[in-house]
């Protein structure tokens, strides 16, 4: 029978764990235990292969260059095995059975915590390389033993053809241990995440996974993950934290998400990451903590565009472009005098069609709809339908402009209300 | 509250020190307070377990054999708490459900057949809660084909259109309920003294009957099941290793009060039925002998009881069932989630419901042969969880310094074997 010089053959671990190993005498060498790939590489290679020789009790390590075929039963080509139980048996690499077969991992594509039921690999000439994961029914009927039964049942029964469910590898993080979540070469994937969809992964790990997993994101995406993870989780998450780290994350963090944070963790906490925090933003943060969660004041964040009267369109377009990374808001800005009085608001779309010359003084509105500190939530949002507003600012009682209350930022207190 | 009248210069910002909340003092009342708030698990776990078949087997264990059985309870309770603690620690410690914990360790095999013995076996208990609904119902005058469909219903409502905190809080108000047998119990005014010196003298007959009874009251108080209900609900929490004393509590303190409510059961049945001498076969014909006995409002109490446990029970285990069973397989399973988000999870839990209804409503549904087969499931699925809990719990890389000590690896050795040759002699007795 003729061979394909290139043959590309699929397998799947299930089907490699457990053969027998042969050297080419036909000595039998014992059982294949676990598989070691490459986890650098994009599709990874197997570089090694654990097993258990006869009798023996702990797996020993043989390098895959030595495999000479595999079928029915993997052939060796080197009678004795190479290296010793000696060391750690991953050295360098990633177990395939013990890190990933039925362990939980994130597919960074659909957004979801998934089990590996099978690893799919694809083996040119004699090189295997890991490039699917197996996530579905029919993986898992194949590791129970029953995946023909299955798809004749599923034929016969509901005249539907079981097909398997793969998850490309890049698509793929493993969380089984804090090493693999920190392997700078393969590149954290979870970053490509929506910072919605991690928090919502984040929320569903366990507790030791979730501080793993949160703890191996960059500063940014830990901060913008953050922000949308429940209450509850993000003082977990931060109490696991020295005050130095958790002070990086939570500057990233807008200032009313970071208040609101500061506010639920224990006291002493809090006043440790404030310290470590940089002073400018520590102040605004602690200025937003004076303020109850739902009123005004605790809903309102500091980081919002104001210029005095004397500035012109050309100057405040150009500090909107300079500082819009560090804003929550830049659908509009507002004027006020030295003493921080509000004196009028111009919108973006004003100062977008305004000439450069034109004072702020001159284009502004000054019927400024804006709410006291102390309002209660249901006024703001009163007030946001009545005006169609996308922000409101909020002043104490001498008209000093303290803060603005973003649309979005009343639509996460009010929203949970609206399905019931 | 800080003065503010109008006018007053607002506080400056940065001053920091203000007293904000105060804290709860150290001592009793702050462990009060953290218990309430991390309370649940352990209690609704145990309630439960006070579902149809189990109070049937209580009322025919009572009324079959007077108070003698009465002394098993305190052992029962031992090992109740025993078993339920290292639930609760695994789940604590690790963060993750048993079955979660099984799959990792043991592999796609085991889980699988390990989950469709649990399905099975928690179909039969379904079954047997939704007949608890017909039985105590018709006490009542209301038909089964009106009663089992509405109760299915609503079961099924509370889940898929509530949130967990909503279905927590009803079912710790069920929980409430089960106080209807310890009234009942004392409607009857039994004499306390001759109760308190059976409670206490360990008696043992050596008949088959006798034994069968003793096997069935452990087999019915200690099911497969909860121990996958408790580590999920105590995982669900939440709760960080600094607060495992609690969940310690609520373990031991839901294990004595399921045991309370047994007790009361079997001495009810013991001082009423059982001294006039009247055969039963069921809940149903231990609710209607109390009528003539002890009152009628004792037969309401009783069956109110019986209701609200199969109606608790009925709701909770296809719930429970559901979510094992995702997990294990890494399907998306929450309360919280849609059910186009979770249909393994929500499907499941339908077809439970479902399939446990249906089977009450069909006429001359074998019911006996069904409740028989579903025991002999659990019999021989409840060996293999407990030592998989035992290989689990000294797992250094799950457990880490939680691990089980030797004195508690032999007491739960000891717990364990016995539960296992009990299981064993009900499963082949079965046979036989």
């Amino acid at each position: 029978m003729a061979v394909a010089p290139h043959s590309q053959v699929f397998l799947f671990l299930s089907q490699i764990l457990g053969k027998g190993i042969v050297d080419s005498a036909g000595r039998n060498q014992g059982k294949v235990v676990d598989l070691v790939v490459a986890v650098a590489e994009l599709y990874p290679p197997v570089t090694a292969l654990l097993y258990l020789p006869p009798g023996g009790k702990s797996p020993c390590r043989f390098p895959w260059n030595k495999v000479a075929h595999i079928s029915g039963q993997v052939v060796v080509s080197s009678p004795a095995p190479a290296e010793g139980p000696s060391g750690n048996p991953a050295e360098g690499g990633l177990l395939l059975k013990e890190s990933l077969l039925d362990k939980q991992i994130v597919d960074t594509h659909g957004a979801k915590i998934l089990r590996v039921n099978d690893l799919h690999l694809l083996k040119v000439n004699q090189n295997l390389f890991l490039i699917h994961v197996d996530v579905g029914f029919r993986g898992l009927m194949r590791r129970v033993g029953l995946e023909k039964a299955a798809d004749k049942f599923f034929q016969w029964f509901f005249d539907y053809h079981l097909t398997d469910h793969f998850i490309p590898w890049r698509f793929v993080q493993p969380l089984s241990s804090p090493d693999l979540l920190r392997l700078k070469v393969a590149q954290n994937r979870l970053s490509l995440l929506h910072p919605a969809d991690l928090a919502d992964i984040i929320e569903e790990l366990d507790i030791h996974k979730r501080s793993e997993v949160f703890q191996s994101l960059d500063v940014e995406t830990a901060a913008e993950a953050l922000e949308e993870t429940d209450p509850k989780i993000q003082v977990r998450l931060i109490e696991n934290l020295n005050p130095a780290e958790a002070s990086d994350i939570i500057e990233e963090m807008s200032p009313s998400e970071a208040a609101d944070l500061l506010g639920d963790l224990p006291k002493e906490k809090a006043e440790g990451i404030l310290k470590e925090m940089e002073k400018e933003i520590a102040e605004d943060v602690k200025e937003l903590l004076e303020h109850p969660d739902e009123k005004a004041g605790g809903l309102m964040t500091t980081a919002f565009p104001t210029l005095p009267p004397q500035a012109t369109a050309r100057e405040a377009m150009e500090f909107m472009r300079q500082e819009a990374e560090n804003l929550d808001l830049l659908s509009y800005l507002y004027v006020a005098d030295p003493e921080e009085h509000l004196l009028g608001v111009v919108s973006l779309r004003d100062l977008l069609i305004a000439s450069p010359q034109t004072l702020l003084g001159d284009m502004m509105n000054t019927r400024v709809v804006a709410v006291q500190l102390e309002e209660e939530k249901e006024e703001i949002a009163d007030r946001f339908a009545k005006y169609g507003l996308k922000a409101i600012p909020v002043v104490d009682e001498g008209n000093h402009l303290k803060g603005v209350i973003p649309f979005r930022s009343l639509l996460e207190v009010v929203a949970p209300q609206l399905g019931k | 509250m800080v003065s503010n009248d109008n006018g007053t210069p607002p506080i400056p910002p940065g001053t920091s020190g203000e007293p904000e909340k105060e804290i709860p003092r150290k001592g009793f009342w702050k462990t009060l307070a953290v218990f309430f708030a991390l309370f649940g698990p352990g209690i609704i776990t145990s309630n439960v377990d006070n579902d149809a078949g189990g109070i049937t087997t209580y009322s025919l264990a009572g009324s079959e054999f007077g108070l003698s059985l009465l002394w098993t309870l305190i052992p029962i309770t031992l090992a109740l708490i025993v078993i339920q603690e290292i639930c609760a620690r695994m789940g604590v410690v690790s963060g993750k459900g048993l079955s979660d914990l099984i799959r990792e360790r043991f592999g796609a095999r085991a889980t699988f057949y390990l989950m469709i013995a649990l399905f099975l076996t928690n179909l039969g208990n379904a079954v047997s809660n939704f007949a608890g609904v017909a039985a105590s119902m018709e006490i009542f005058g209301v038909s089964k084909y009106l009663s089992v469909p509405l109760s299915a219903f609503f079961v099924w409502w509370l889940v898929v259109k509530g949130s967990y905190k909503s279905v927590e809080k009803a079912f710790l108000v069920a929980c409430l309920f089960y106080i209807s047998y310890i009234v009942s119990g004392f409607m009857v005014d039994p004499d306390w003294g001759e109760i308190t010196a059976q409670f206490l003298t360990p008696t043992m007959e050596f008949t088959p009957a006798y034994l069968t009874m003793a096997v069935g009251v452990v087999g019915t108080t200690i099911a497969p099941w909860m121990q996958f209900y408790l580590q999920s609900s105590v995982v669900d929490k939440g709760l960080k290793p600094e607060d495992y004393q609690y969940a310690r509590m609520d373990v031991v303190f839901g294990s004595i009060i399921v045991n309370i409510v047994a007790f009361f059961i079997i001495l009810l049945c013991a001082v009423t039925i059982h001294q006039a001498g009247i055969q039963i076969e069921t809940a149903k014909d231990a609710a209607l002998a109390l009528a003539p006995l002890a009152g009628k409002y004792c037969t309401w109490l009783f069956a109110f009881g019986l209701l609200n446990a199969s109606l608790f029970a009925a709701s909770i285990l296809p719930l429970s069932t559901a979510y094992t069973i995702c997990e294990a397989f890494g399907w998306e399973s929450s309360v919280n989630r849609k059910f186009a988000e979770a249909p393994q999870f929500y499907g499941l839990y339908s077809i439970m419901i479902i399939l446990g209804a249906a089977v009450i409503l069909f006429p001359d549904v074998p019911l006996i042969p069904i409740m028989f087969y579903s025991q002999v499931i659990n019999g021989v699925l409840l060996p293999v969880i407990l030592i998989f809990m035992l290989i689990l719990v000294n797992d250094r890389r799950i457990m880490g310094n939680f691990t089980n000590g030797w004195t508690l690896n032999l007491i739960s050795l000891f717990t364990i074997s016995a539960l296992i040759l009990l299981s064993g002699a009900m499963v082949v007795s079965a046979f036989l």
